[in-house]
């Protein structure tokens, strides 16, 4: 340290900040968030992961029914996207975020953060809003926007793009439920091993076994929204009630978001 | 002995405090972590533009303390009010008016120096930004930072961590900082470094802080509170403490010790005598039960004697390592 003489910044010529409440910090907590996506190399690795897996799949889709029916072709590649797009995503966001609040508690700096004027809710929200932009920018809006481009090129009839942005809709609602889920975690149990065994659980649970559980039991979960998406993108009609998956997902991601802020709001340091 | 003295300007209701004057006080604080009784009824005030030495060995509930003043924790029982307001229900506008560096400074490791002392700025301040930097660049010039302002902390030693978490807990002009073991990962010329810093901003806060280096404490701190197995046993003027209670005197002397011994024994009021001799001069420490008495006669009656010369007098005066040891000794005896 040293001891010459600096120029002392007066305290008076620096702007306070005025904001207090649930919403304490919450401006500079989602800029540090977005800051952690846009200013280090998270945003492109993830998105070469997305864009490889995503549009790689597609690719071979779109080239391998070169042969197939002009219509079969569309519903093979529109189909894979999305519902590959719905699972490999979501396992994606637990794999990514598990560590978000459980690692910050660990290592000290979830306790350092709320030793200044920032409310516990801005903490929770800041990072439901930081990895939600990110994972819906780099797994779903760019891979989509690539999807939309390689349609153009490989696949043999146009594709309707207002039901297929719809349909990324329906994904991306499944993306940010996932999201709301492990963060939500990461607030509720001390280490990473609950957070990534639930929500991975959930994730492969829902791909694999949901066609051997009764079906108004797997419309009350997330795992049809991959099938939702493909039914508007194509304009096909499913064997059931699409608005309810809609609806039940919206409604947990919200009482997630309660139970996450609440259950922090608890959390001693 | 030095306990009973100082448990009793501990008392709350003794100091009075006044809202204006008083930054930290605590009534009856407590923790409990299952069975574990981390923090036993902490009765504790740090008056406005002073430093406070927060001692204890480890273990003994320091950083409890300091995280139930800064909302991190909740007590179990008793109340904690910083500038007034309670820690719990007003944390917030708490936490607007501290900084606070904590015992194993983390931040995050992708940031550079100067990301995170704006990250923590901006907490505080909306702008304008040539003020916030500018008030970043002078904070890491204050603690040697500024040469590696734009390096990733990712990389830093535990001593440049310590210097950051020091920039970054007074960024904000608090007017109460509270560091926990400031000076612990660094070298003898960054303790000293981190003194001088505690020292220049005594005059604009309130510095209260744990740690285990007794020097350090003997040095800068104006008062002195010491916390053993989550008990206060000791809350003082260092100056009080090291002074120890008024019973215990110290006088030295060349001659016929044995005539002084005789002159002190006719005072029904000295109630021990220890003596060392050395290189012809001889220490006595004398023990009295009568104080005024004492003050006005015990010298009096030592220079009357014939033969003798008192080289050295004066009220016993302990080290903060006698006090210490003394007073974290006692109740584990």
């Amino acid at each position: 340290m040293t001891s010459t003489t600096t120029t002392v910044t007066a305290e008076s010529s620096l702007v306070p900040v005025h904001t207090t409440g649930w919403r304490g910090g919450l401006a500079n907590l989602v800029r540090k968030e977005l800051g952690q996506w846009w200013g280090t190399r998270m945003w492109w690795i993830q998105t070469l992961i997305w864009v490889v897996l995503l549009n790689g799949v597609a690719t071979v889709v779109m080239l391998e029914g070169a042969g197939m029916p002009a219509g079969e072709v569309v519903t093979e590649a529109v189909q894979t996207f999305l519902l590959m797009g719905a699972m490999t995503i979501g396992i994606g966001v637990v794999l990514t975020i598990q560590g978000a609040v459980v690692g910050e508690k660990e290592l000290g700096t979830a306790a350092w953060v709320m030793s200044k004027p920032v409310s516990r809710a801005s903490f929770v929200l800041g990072k439901l809003i930081g990895y939600s932009v990110g994972f819906l920018a780099t797994a779903l809006v760019i891979p989509s926007t690539v999807f939309v481009v390689q349609a153009q090129f490989l696949l043999p009839v146009p594709l309707d793009y207002g039901r297929f942005a719809l349909a990324v809709g329906i994904i991306a609602l499944s993306v940010l439920f996932y999201v709301v889920l492990t963060i939500g975690l990461g607030c509720m149990f001390k280490g990473r091993g609950p957070v990534a065994g639930i929500g991975i659980g959930l994730v492969l649970v829902g791909q694999f076994f949901k066609g051997m559980l009764p079906l108004p039991l797997v419309m009350a979960t997330p795992w049809l929204l991959g099938d939702v998406a493909g039914s508007f993108a194509l304009a096909t009609t499913p064997d059931f009630n699409r608005m309810v998956p809609i609806i039940v997902t919206t409604t947990a991601a919200v009482a997630l978001v309660y139970l996450a802020i609440w259950r922090f709001q608890r959390e001693e340091f | 002995m030095q306990t009973k003295v100082v448990q009793n300007q501990s008392d709350p209701a003794a100091q009075a405090p006044s809202v204006q004057d008083t930054v930290i006080h605590t009534v009856g604080l407590t923790k409990t972590f299952g069975h574990v009784n981390a923090l036993q009824g902490i009765d504790l005030t740090v008056p406005r533009n002073s430093i406070v030495g927060f001692l204890g060995p480890n273990g003994s509930g320091k950083t409890t303390a300091i995280k139930l003043l800064l909302g991190l924790s909740r007590p179990t029982a008793g109340k904690a009010t910083l500038f007034g307001m309670d820690s719990i229900q007003e944390s917030l506008a708490i936490r607007s008016r501290v900084g606070y560096l904590a015992q194993d400074p983390r931040f995050y490791t992708h940031m550079t120096a100067r990301e995170t002392l704006e990250f923590t700025a901006r907490f505080f301040y909306s702008g304008p930004a040539e003020a916030i930097q500018a008030r970043i660049d002078e904070t890491l010039e204050l603690v040697g930072l500024a040469d590696k302002a734009d390096r990733p902390t990712k990389g830093f030693s535990g001593g440049e961590r310590q210097r950051l978490g020091i920039a970054q807990a007074q960024v904000n002009y608090p007017d109460l900082l509270i560091l926990d073991e400031p000076a612990a990962a660094l070298d003898p010329v960054g303790r000293r470094d981190v003194l001088d810093v505690m020292e220049r901003l005594r005059a604009y806060t309130t510095i209260f802080y744990s740690t285990h280096i007794l020097d350090d404490v003997e040095r800068v701190s104006d008062y002195v509170a010491i916390l053993d197995h989550g008990r206060m046993v000791a809350s003082s003027p260092t100056a009080t403490l090291l002074d120890g209670d008024s019973t215990t005197y110290e006088l030295t002397v060349r001659g016929d010790e044995q005539a002084v011994l005789r002159a002190l024994r006719t005072h029904s009021w000295v109630s021990n005598i220890a003596t060392a001799s050395q290189n012809g001069s001889t220490a006595l420490t004398i023990s009295v039960t009568d104080e005024g008495a004492a003050e006005t006669d015990l010298l009096r009656s030592v220079i009357a004697t014939d033969d003798i010369v008192v080289t050295a007098f004066g009220r016993k005066h302990f080290n903060l390592e006698d006090v210490f040891l003394q007073l974290v000794k006692e109740p584990r005896e």
